[in-house]
């Protein structure tokens, strides 16, 4: 079904988006870009935590987006 | 299949001259620099400790290397022996090991060019400038790769050779009288600079094993492969000892040695044998980085193409120039990441990830001769390891033993890379679908955590960092999506046909 195709696409781009975004604010976090982590307070320490979490948030976002656009353009999202 | 077999034509000297070309390479003339910055006086010994460990483990590459004459090195090795992901590991962390000693010969070039550079007249930054040459050899040395261009041969080594013994000899008659200590490591610092300098210096006998390669093609092997392993180790553990008793004689590496780019062999050059000598060894320096970035690629190309042909890597990898016949994609392939690598600029660093895999590697290696004098008792065997099991046991070991002295930054970044080669190796063999199904199963796990998060949001819960209310106001729709996006793409994935 088309409409099936269509939303996969869209949650697969989607995705994608919230993935880069969540490594790029790991990224302005790490430079302390815009002076992020004294605005949120965040406690050096902490630092490492948070890059870490986004890091893992953005590289699953990443692939999972990935799978679904994949399954659009090549697979054509099934038969179904 | 019909089997042919293959003349043996190689003698004792062209085996030693294999062996010895190599592993003189640009490691020598980067690598001294910080590995004496650890042992400091104690890096003669602790470069004739790593001879002697790296002699263990090249008797066993013999012993494979006459066994299994087949391309690929260790990956083949362990693909007889252990088979599964040990095989593919052994292959992989060759592989990772190829394209940092790519990247470390790439900066070895970029110093060298450096020193004919006159800075104060040059406006770029020097690690800005260090990158871009890097960068440029890589580029022009796979260029001359896919048009099929051959590395350097006997004379080049045998020139080397010429060069370190004058070197040594001159340097030795100037700085007689000077002493030297080489004292024993007593505290426990001085034992861990003295073995992670051990470690460092590993790659500069690593290259060794290409007497390996040869075993299936030379004359006598029994006789002959022994007799080259010890004759290059000897060669190579008087020659580097030399250089190094010579350098740190002459060279002050407090003063004379301040930034990264510094050379101490040009110095140690320069001040016994004046501005000539400092620009010959400058100039051998160069060709080097040269042989080893050549060197390189073309075996890097190779794993690549092994590891693609056997579903590891993508297909595409082994498609072949149609005018040069050159495995161009994969050639392409490795010198991305050797420009990658090379960027960050930062020697120790790529030194410590090569050396980890090799390390590695090594201890693989060990582990598949023991498992295939198991496995395959009577498969001919032009050659045995003498004192078996002790000499692969003790090759395992020591391999184990140094790399826990990997420097702990490389050593997280080698881990990482050994859990990407994890990922490749399980997309293989679990398959696409069921990888799939998983992370739709972390991407629904990451929705109902950032829902959690949104509630604790909205409902203004003290979190451990502060949030403006405005902010929290913004943040909470935000988050709502991504927690939707997230359940429904995991969803999705989990559903998918197979």
């Amino acid at each position: 079904m088309n409409v099936r195709k269509n939303v996969v696409m869209f949650i697969g781009i989607t995705q994608e988006v919230i993935g880069v975004f969540a490594i790029a604010f790991a990224c302005v976090l790490y430079f302390n870009i815009f002076d992020t982590r004294i605005n949120l307070e965040i406690p050096f320490e902490h630092v490492s935590f948070y890059i870490l979490l986004l890091f893992v948030f953005g590289f699953v976002s990443i692939l999972s987006g990935l799978f679904l656009i994949r399954e659009r353009l090549e697979l054509g999202g099934g038969n179904s | 299949m019909s089997k042919t077999k293959t003349p043996r034509e190689l003698g004792l000297f062209q085996a030693v001259i294999i062996g010895l070309g190599g592993a003189i390479g640009i490691e020598i003339f980067v690598l001294l620099n910080y590995a004496t910055s650890l042992a400091e006086s104690r890096i003669v010994l602790a470069l004739f400790v790593c001879g002697i460990i790296n002699l263990l483990t090249m008797l066993s590459f013999c012993e494979l290397g006459a066994a299994i004459p087949r391309v690929g090195g260790e990956y083949s090795y362990a693909k007889a022996a252990l088979g599964g992901f040990l095989a593919f590991l052994t292959g992989w962390l060759r592989w990772i090991g190829n394209v940092f000693g790519a990247a470390l010969a790439a900066i070895g070039f970029a110093y060298h060019i450096l020193y004919f550079m006159p800075l104060d007249i040059i406006s770029l930054d020097k690690s800005l400038l260090t990158t871009l040459l890097a960068a440029a050899v890589i580029v022009v040395l796979t260029v001359l790769s896919i048009r099929g261009v051959r590395q350097m041969g006997t004379i080049i080594v045998i020139a080397f050779i010429a060069v370190f013994i004058i070197f040594i000899a001159v340097g030795v008659s100037r700085t007689r009288g000077l002493e030297l200590q080489l004292y024993y490591p007593t505290t426990f610092e001085e034992s861990s600079g003295f073995v992670a300098a051990i470690t460092y210096t590993l790659l500069m006998f690593l290259g060794m094993r290409a007497i390996a390669a040869g075993g299936a093609v030379m004359k006598k092997p029994g006789k002959n492969i022994p007799r080259a392993i010890i004759l290059s180790a000897v060669t190579l553990i008087v020659l580097y000892c030399g250089i190094a008793y010579v350098t740190i004689s002459v060279v002050n590496f407090d003063t004379d040695v301040t930034r990264p780019t510094d050379l101490p062999l040009s110095i140690a050059a320069g001040k016994i044998l004046g501005d000539a000598g400092a620009l010959v060894l400058t100039i051998a320096g160069i060709i080097a980085a040269l042989s080893s970035l050549s060197t390189a690629i073309m075996v890097q190309s190779s794993i690549t193409r092994g590891l693609s042909r056997d579903g590891y890597l993508p297909r595409s990898l082994l498609s072949s120039h149609r005018r040069f016949k050159t495995p161009y994609v994969a050639l392409i392939f490795g010198s991305v990441f050797y420009i990658l690598f090379a960027a960050t600029g930062v020697l120790e660093f790529i030194g410590s990830v090569a050396a980890f895999a090799s390390l590695l590697g090594f201890a693989l290696v060990n582990f598949s001769l023991m498992k295939l004098r198991v496995k395959k008792p009577y498969l001919q065997r032009p050659f045995k390891v003498p004192l078996y099991p002790y000499t692969p046991i003790a090759g395992i070991a020591l391999s184990i033993i140094l790399l826990v002295f990997i420097e702990p930054r490389a050593l997280a970044s080698s881990i990482g890379f050994i859990a990407l080669g994890l990922l490749a190796y399980y997309l293989k063999m679990v398959g696409y679908h069921r990888i799939r199904i998983a992370f739709g199963g972390m991407s629904i796990g990451l929705g109902g955590f950032t829902t959690l998060a949104a509630h604790l949001v909205n409902m203004n819960y003290p979190l451990p960092f502060a949030l403006s209310p405005q902010f929290a106001r913004i943040l909470f729709p935000i988050l709502v999506v991504i927690s939707v996006i997230s359940i429904l793409a995991g969803v999705f994935n989990i559903i998918s046909k197979n």
